[in-house]
Parts: C-alpha cells; structure tokens; sequence
C-alpha cells in the first residue's frame, strides 16, 4: 500500500493519495476551480513538504483540468475567447506578482503578506458568493411559477461601457470591452502568484459577477484558462525549482481525472447558485481553517524550508 | 654469581610485569565486542517504506550495551516560528543547528545516565545532551538563540522520527558463540539517502570499556533512482514529459467517459 516518492523523498500510502486526488478532481469538474487551495494543505498534511506539494499540485491540475475542460466542451460551455484574453491576462499578473514576491522576500515582508492575501481574499470572495448565492436561491423561490423572460446579451454598465475594444463573447452571451477581461485576468494573476495558487477560486466570482457569465459557461472556461496556466507552472517548478514530484503527480491524477469527470456529470444535476453557494461553503471552510492555524500555537514550532 | 643473581631478579621483575599486565588485561572483556547490521544495504525502491534492521552480536558477559546508529554530524537549516504583530503565528525566519546529526537513534541495555559517566557520554556522542553540548545555535536575523530551541529541534526530529531513544531494547542470551545480543532497528523512510554507522559500545563501570562498529548504506535504486536523476539532471525533459503525460491522461479518461452530451 505504500510508495516512496523520489522528490518528495517520503513514503506515502497511495490508496489515500489517489482518493484525495479523487475528491479534488471532484470539486475541479463541479465548480471549475484547480482546488490547489485545498489540494496544496491536504498533501502537507500526509508529510509532502511545502514546496513539493505546490508545485506537483498544479502537474495533476493539468490533467484534471485537461479531463474537466473535454467533458465541458461537449457541452459547449467553453468560451476559448474570453478564456484565452484570461490567460493572457493570467500570465502578465504572474509574472508580475512573482516578482513582487521576489521583492518582498528579500525585504522580508512576504510571509506576511501572503497570508494575510489568502485570509482576506478567501474570506471575501467566500462570504460575498454565499449572501449573493442565497439571495439568488429565495429570488428564485419567489419567483418560481412566473414566465421565464428570455435571457438578452449583457452588457457592461456605466464606464465600462464606454471602453474601447467592446467586443461580444458569444458563448457568454456578454459583451464587454476586450480591456476588462485583460485587466481582471491580470489582478488574479498577480493574487494567484502572491498566494501561490492557480486561481480558479478567484477567476471563477470574478467570471461570475464581473463579467456577468453564466455559471455553467464560468466552470468550462475557468478550466481551459487553469489547464493552459498549471502547465506553464509545472514545466517552470521542474525545470528552475525541481519540486514537481512525478509520481506523486500520477496517483494524483489517476484520482482526479475520474474525479472531474463525475464532477462535471454531478454539476449538470445542480443549479448555478447550489454550485455558487456548496463553492462559497467549502472556501469558507478553508478560511476558517487557516484562521485557527494562525491564531493557535503550533505543535512544532520548527518547520523545514519552503511554503507558506 | 652477582650477575646471575641480577639476571634473577630480572627474571623476577618480567613475570611480575607480565602478571601485572595479565591483571590489567582482565578489566579487558574476555571476549571481544562485535557488531554485525543485517541488512547493511538498504535499496529505496518504489515500495520502500523504511525497513526492518537487526544488529548482533557479541559481548563481554556483564558488560553493558548502548547502540548508537547515527550520521555524520552536519548543520541542519530550518525555519522557526513565531508570532508576527504578536497576532498570528508565522514562519519568522531561518534557524541554523550546527553540527548535529540528521539521524541519531538510540538503544541500550538499560538506563543510559546510570550505565555511562558523564564524561563518556560527552566523548562519545552519547545521548541528547552531548549532542546539546556539543552544537550551536544559530538565527538568521542575528539574534541569541534561547536554549530553549534545542528541546523544539529535538522535538521536531522526533515527530520526523529522526531521532530516538529506547532503554532496554536489547536482547542477550548465551549461546555457543558466547554472549550473544540482538536488538532490531525500526528504519524510518524518512533518513534520506547517505552512509550511517552503528556504533556499539560495551560499558562497565560507568565506562566504555570495547567499542565496533558497522555501516549502513541507503541508496536510491531503481524508478525512484531514475526519477530524481532525470529530475535533477535533465530537467527540461522531467517537465516537459510530466507535463504530456498529465495532459494525456486527462483527455484520456475525458474521451473514455463521453459523458458529455449536448446542451
């Protein structure tokens, strides 16, 4: 039952990796999110050390991702437009924020800030879905019996409208200037490489409640823009860092890549604001969790190099 | 006649000598200390989850025992935690333990502070405190480091199960071969890959009277030794493969499933 890892230089059970890669390739096809800010946790807590565990997360999400996003495009829930000015976008604020890192780690004041980023970002994002999921779901309630009107192109409102480049997202079924996908893809990047994440958890409100995307089309598309964005992340770890672990990769993703699949055939038998609100529970539940970690004393008061 | 006389009391002279020395090489154990560690090669391959250990021997009937199997001491980096703002707790910085050893496991007939003076212990590394004695603390930021880090360090090899200490493991039983002992040795997967010793000391007196020793060696082998190698020397190739291979599996199953549909 147990293998050694040759980077991570640990032996694990790999019934309990294949199964945590199950439930994470799980969440990755019901919400579209890579689920490296649960994945990375999850794997510090078998005994991967930090850095390893980080940066083999994002090799699995790429085949989560890569499975996630097949079974979306069939359903035609893939907008490659607005997911490729994303990525792009996405890669700019990387960058950005690696060297920001960079900056602050040599000043000393990274630590800091990437948990105090992570806290306040979860927090927010997570608290804001599950008010707005709620109202939605009591809306819906009392509108229920009511005709549907028929669902018109959104457009930005007030300045934004007024930027240039407007262009429409067909898929989306919203038209916005090609500016603003740009520019939030590039705030997310710069947040997701501060805190160390692919981003999903932030791309995927961002899509939502920004760019005013439906739900369904949000999960498809956050998982084309994640899949092209962990690759660029595993080749750079092994290649610079050498902390993608391999094979603790492949029980990964033998887990997550069934995982994503029965994800996205669970996500079709829920509504958009269950999805919202079940997302914005287990972020919560992850905030909190980091809370109690930074206010209580640690056990050991002594780690290894690398991480958070 | 007075030299043969002279040659008589030198005579008388070398067979007291010669019992002198007999006398002294009595407090010498009658049978000298051996140490043999099967298996002395340990191979990590993809299975690998640590392994079993036995060392035997044999001893001086009376004599006590203490094992010591342990690394080159090194210095040891880590980060130590701390509370930032005086709010949250936090990695502070860096925390350097110098020369101590990665691995250092323990084991003994019987209580190890009664069996061996303090002086023995110091001399031979034996115990948390010479190694205590014998390194140094060292912060990052400057800093003193409170003695109180070296119980955390101890702590934090424990919980990694890098060190230990167990009285009265070692089992002894008399057999043809003389005073025979044996004890086994709970090898954790954690201690990377490098050569180790196991030193055996035989202790009477409050004193290490007969010391051996043997070494163990823990390699890579095999996958695992293929993987880290590609890794490390060819990593282009490492990540440009890990990075197919996800990707493939990924459409793989996505193809296999086809429980898509249209919407």
């Amino acid at each position: 039952m147990f293998m050694y890892l040759p980077i991570a230089l640990t032996s694990v059970n790999y019934m309990v990796v294949v199964g945590l890669g199950l439930a994470v390739g799980l969440l990755s096809g019901l919400f579209g999110v890579g689920g490296g800010f649960l994945m990375t946790p999850l794997l510090m807590m078998i005994g991967i050390p930090p850095t390893i565990a980080a940066a083999t997360d994002a090799n699995q999400i790429v085949a989560a991702s890569a499975s996630g996003t097949l079974a979306h495009w069939r359903l035609g829930n893939v907008d490659v437009k607005m997911g490729l000015y994303l990525l792009v976008g996405g890669f700019l604020g990387g960058a950005g924020g690696v060297h920001v890192i960079k900056i602050l780690r040599a000043t000393g004041g990274a630590d800091f800030l990437i948990k105090m980023t992570y806290v306040i970002m979860l927090g927010v994002v997570g608290a804001f879905m599950f008010v707005e999921s709620l109202n939605a779901m009591r809306k819906t309630k009392a509108n229920a019996g009511k005709e549907p009107e028929a669902a018109p192109v959104k457009k930005s409102g007030g300045l934004l409208s007024k930027l240039p480049m407007q262009t429409v997202f067909e898929k989306s079924g919203v038209t916005h200037s090609a500016i603003l996908p740009l520019a939030l893809g590039t705030f997310v990047g710069v947040l997701a490489a501060i805190m160390g994440v692919g981003g999903g958890f932030l791309m995927v409100p961002v899509m939502i409640y920004l760019l005013r995307m439906p739900m369904h089309v949000v999960v498809g598309t956050s998982l084309f823009q994640i899949m092209f964005t962990c690759t660029e992340v595993t080749f750079l770890q092994s290649y610079s860092n050498h902390t993608v672990d391999f094979l603790l990769a492949l029980l990964l993703l033998i887990g997550s890549v069934f995982g994503a699949q029965i994800g996205t055939i669970l996500g079709r038998k829920l509504q958009g604001e269950q999805l919202k609100i079940l997302l914005s529970i287990i972020v919560l539940a992850v905030t909190v969790k980091i809370v109690l970690e930074l206010v209580m004393e640690p056990s050991l008061l002594l780690a290894y190099a690398g991480g958070h | 006649m007075l030299r043969i006389k002279v040659s008589m009391n030198g005579l008388v002279s070398l067979l007291a000598g010669i019992l002198f020395v007999g006398m002294a090489l009595s407090a010498v154990p009658a049978q000298a200390l051996t140490c043999k560690v099967a298996p002395n090669e340990i191979p990590i391959n993809l299975m690998y989850n640590g392994a079993t250990l036995t060392v035997t021997g044999v001893s001086a009937p009376g004599d006590d025992l203490i094992v010591k199997v342990s690394s080159k001491t090194t210095d040891v980096h880590l980060k130590y935690k701390g509370k930032a703002s005086g709010l949250f707790w936090m990695k502070m910085g860096n925390m350097e333990f110098k020369n101590v050893p990665n691995v250092y496991m323990l084991y003994s007939t019987g209580s190890i502070n009664n069996l061996l003076d303090a002086e023995g212990r110091a001399a031979n590394m034996i115990g948390y405190d010479a190694i205590r004695a014998g390194s140094e603390m060292e912060r990052s930021d400057g800093v003193e480091v409170e003695s109180k880090w070296f119980d955390e360090f101890l702590k934090f090899k424990k919980t990694e199960k890098l060190y230990s200490s167990q009285e009265g493991t070692i089992v002894r039983k008399q057999s043809a071969a003389g005073n025979e002992f044996s004890m086994q040795v709970a090898w954790p997967f954690q201690a990377p890959p490098a050569t180790y010793t196991v030193d055996v000391y035989a202790v009477r007196d409050g004193k290490v009277v007969d010391q051996s020793s043997a070494p163990i060696t823990v390699a890579q082998a095999g996958i695992v030794k293929q993987l880290s190698g590609m890794a490390f020397n060819n990593s282009a190739v490492y990540g440009v493969l890990a990075v197919i291979i996800a990707m493939v599996a990924g459409f793989a199953v996505g193809a296999v499933f086809k429980g898509g549909g249209s919407h």
